[in-house]
């Protein structure tokens, strides 16, 4: 399904050790444009660790990282971004003191030039947009409403609406539905079929079914190393990942 | 939502208007003079409140900026001086008695009008921005960037005492000229400078608010709120906070400069660690993520200090009851003086429709304890 799709993202025998300890070890890993990629993996094996080199928040220490064909590992974060990569993090990381519809502003980033943001004042050409993201995550009866009294599914949403707000060519997702009702898993997987094709996906999961419902390939990570990669049947009759899963409760509940 | 915009606007405008009317009530020059002292003060807060209340950024320092505005300031008033022994083509005085023989360098272009004014606000931004450059590029945060303003300040106000014949020492710049601007003198002791002060004060507030009202002005709410976070959407947070440290010195240039005219010297205790942490607390008590909370804590403190410091009863103890005050102000309203008067007016009946929150002063938001360190 991947076959000829453009690559968009490659890292090239990628490496992080934090004091000597490898978390992300050599790894080789692409993703084709339009694509939804689901990254899975045990506790500990560099999920998190692999989409913060690709967003900026770790650095490797040797390797590439090749997205749209530029070597980026070496930019600055706001850099990183810039080029079209937006993250959602494990732990939901919104702006507390800020409103719901400030949040989005903020997410809503194509112009990041201070000069250029003195001069834009809220309710611009954006809101429309804006309310309709809201919409789209279920938070338009929250638009005034401090993002820190929101639930913890709804802190989840936000945080998903302010990457769409960003709009960025690849979105990286930290486990997205973390905390969610299964309504609201449901309701995410829904969301998330409906951003195929518009936006490049890594969704990193614990959550099986949430998986089977969004997964194109699946690709398995353990110790830092890619283990496995292929469809969800394919993954879950590999030997090797069983094995990797073992003691952790199989793979549903890793 | 517009609806606390104009409330807010309103608000801002009759604070500004009581303001600007009170040499209609006050003809007394010395009360005049006092005054335009405490609104400098209100503009210090306005610019702390800036950086600290808006951008988390706690600036220790914020009296460096102002200090060199006012040296902007007395320098261009002490060339506009005839000296008393050398006649007009003379040297300032300081400079004859430490022999020095002809014009510093860095006096020569006091000489001009223009320059002097753009000077006493543009420099301390350049020195704002590449301080902020330093300390923002470098990622230093919270505490650490607060000791460094603060080390920057003592640093600054030694070499100016150093400095003698170019600075005059210790003791200052002083026996200025009198202020006049396009045809119009400004007498300390006169309704002239207290509306000039207060005409700068206006204009500095309703400057400051536009910007805090900005998505400039809310990007930097977030960097206060979480600053790493602001980074994975493409904005280079060095640079906006170094714009807010830099627009905050440029007011505080303007304060300084204003002070001088109203002071009638220039000295170095003006880039002194006491003046600096006043405005810490000024800003505390008024409410720092307020402008006009900021700017009236300045003037309410001052004032209050200035009254109990001349009362013959509280001539011993009036610093003990400044500083009680301060304690229980800041224990018991973490957002200041303005924040529990937002507080008491949304509990009232009719602030039901206050529920649309914009962005600049917090609706109803958790009360957190003022952050001594910063955000991070
Ligand atoms: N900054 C860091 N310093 C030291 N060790 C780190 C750091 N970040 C991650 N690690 C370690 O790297 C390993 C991989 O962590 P990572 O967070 O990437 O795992 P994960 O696959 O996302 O796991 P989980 O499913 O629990 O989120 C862990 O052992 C972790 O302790
Ligand atoms: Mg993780």
């Amino acid at each position: 399904m991947t076959g000829n799709r453009e690559q968009l993202l490659a890292l090239r025998q990628a490496t992080v050790s934090f004091q000597g300890f490898v978390a992300v070890d050599r790894l080789d890993f692409s993703v084709a444009a339009g694509e939804l990629r689901c990254l899975i993996g045990p506790n500990g094996a560099g999920k998190s660790t692999t989409l913060d080199l690709i967003c900026g928040k770790s650095r490797i220490t040797s390797g590439e990282i090749i997205f749209r064909g530029e070597p980026i590992h070496t930019y600055r974060e706001f850099r990183m971004a810039r080029t079209g990569i937006g993250r959602k993090f494990q732990v939901p990381s919104v702006f507390r003191e800020l409103t719901v519809m400030e949040n989005l502003e903020i997410g809503c980033s194509r112009e990041p030039g201070v000069w250029h943001n003195l001069f834009r004042f809220s309710g611009g050409a954006d809101t429309e947009r804006l309310e309709r993201l809201a919409l789209l995550v279920g938070l338009q009866d929250e638009l005034s409403t401090q993002a820190a009294h929101l639930s913890h599914g709804q802190t989840q949403w936000l945080e998903i609406a302010l990457i769409l707000a960003q709009d960025p060519a690849l979105i990286l997702m930290d486990e997205p539905t973390a905390g969610m009702t299964a309504h609201e898993t449901n309701m995410t997987a829904e969301l998330f079929n409906r951003l195929r094709g518009q936006h490049t996906l890594i969704v990193v999961e614990h959550d099986m079914g949430f998986v089977r419902d969004i997964a194109e390939t699946i690709s398995v990570m353990h110790q830092g190393r890619l283990l496995a990669q292929g469809t969800a049947d394919e993954i879950s009759e590999d030997p090797g990942v069983r094995e990797a899963y073992l003691g952790s409760g199989g793979i549903g509940h890793a | 939502m517009s609806g606390k915009l104009t409330r807010q606007f309103l608000i801002y405008g009759a604070v500004c208007l009581c303001i600007l009317l009170v040499p209609v009530v006050v003809d007394d020059a010395f009360l005049l003079n006092k005054y335009a002292r405490y609104l400098v003060f209100g503009m210090l807060a306005i610019a702390l409140s800036l950086s600290w209340g808006y951008a988390g950024i706690l600036n220790l320092g914020q009296a460096t900026t102002f200090g060199i505005g006012s040296y902007c300031m007395a320098m261009f008033l002490k060339l506009k001086t005839v000296p008393v022994h050398t006649g007009s083509e003379g040297l300032p005085d300081f400079m004859v008695w430490n022999n020095v023989t002809e014009l510093p360098w860095i006096w020569v272009p006091f000489q001009s009008t223009t320059f002097s004014l753009l000077a006493g606000i543009l420099l301390p931004a350049l020195f704002a921005a590449l301080l902020g450059w330093f300390i923002f590029g470098g990622r230093i945060a919270g505490v650490y960037a607060a000791i460094i303003t603060l080390a920057v300040m003592v640093v600054a106000n030694l070499i100016i005492i150093d400095q003698q014949s170019y600075t005059g020492g210790f003791n200052g710049i002083t026996d200025l000229a009198e202020f006049s601007f396009l045809g119009i003198d400004f007498d300390a002791y006169s309704a002239s400078t207290y509306y000039l002060v207060a005409a700068s004060l206006t204009v500095t507030l309703f400057l400051a608010l536009a910007v805090s009202r900005s998505k400039t002005g809310l990007i930097l709410q977030a960097v206060r709120d979480q600053e790493e976070r602001v980074r994975f959407f493409g904005y280079d947070v060095a640079l906006y906070k170094t714009f807010v440290f830099a627009l905050s010195a440029g007011i505080a240039g303007l304060a300084g400069m204003l002070y001088t005219i109203v002071m009638e010297f220039a000295s170095p205790t003006f880039l002194g660690v006491p003046l600096s942490l006043s405005i810490v607390i000024w800003v505390a008590v008024g409410g720092r993520q307020s402008l006009i909370g900021a700017m009236l804590g300045a003037i309410l403190v001052t004032g209050v200090q200035g009254a109990l410091s001349e009362s013959e009863a509280f001539l011993e103890t009036w610093t003990l009851i400044m500083g009680g005050l301060f304690v229980l102000i800041v224990l018991l309203m973490p957002k200041g003086l303005a924040g529990a008067i937002e507080a008491l007016v949304r509990r009232l009946p009719q602030a039901g429709n206050g529920r649309s929150a914009r962005h600049t002063e917090p609706d109803h938001r958790p009360e957190t304890h003022p952050n001594l360190g910063g955000t991070q």
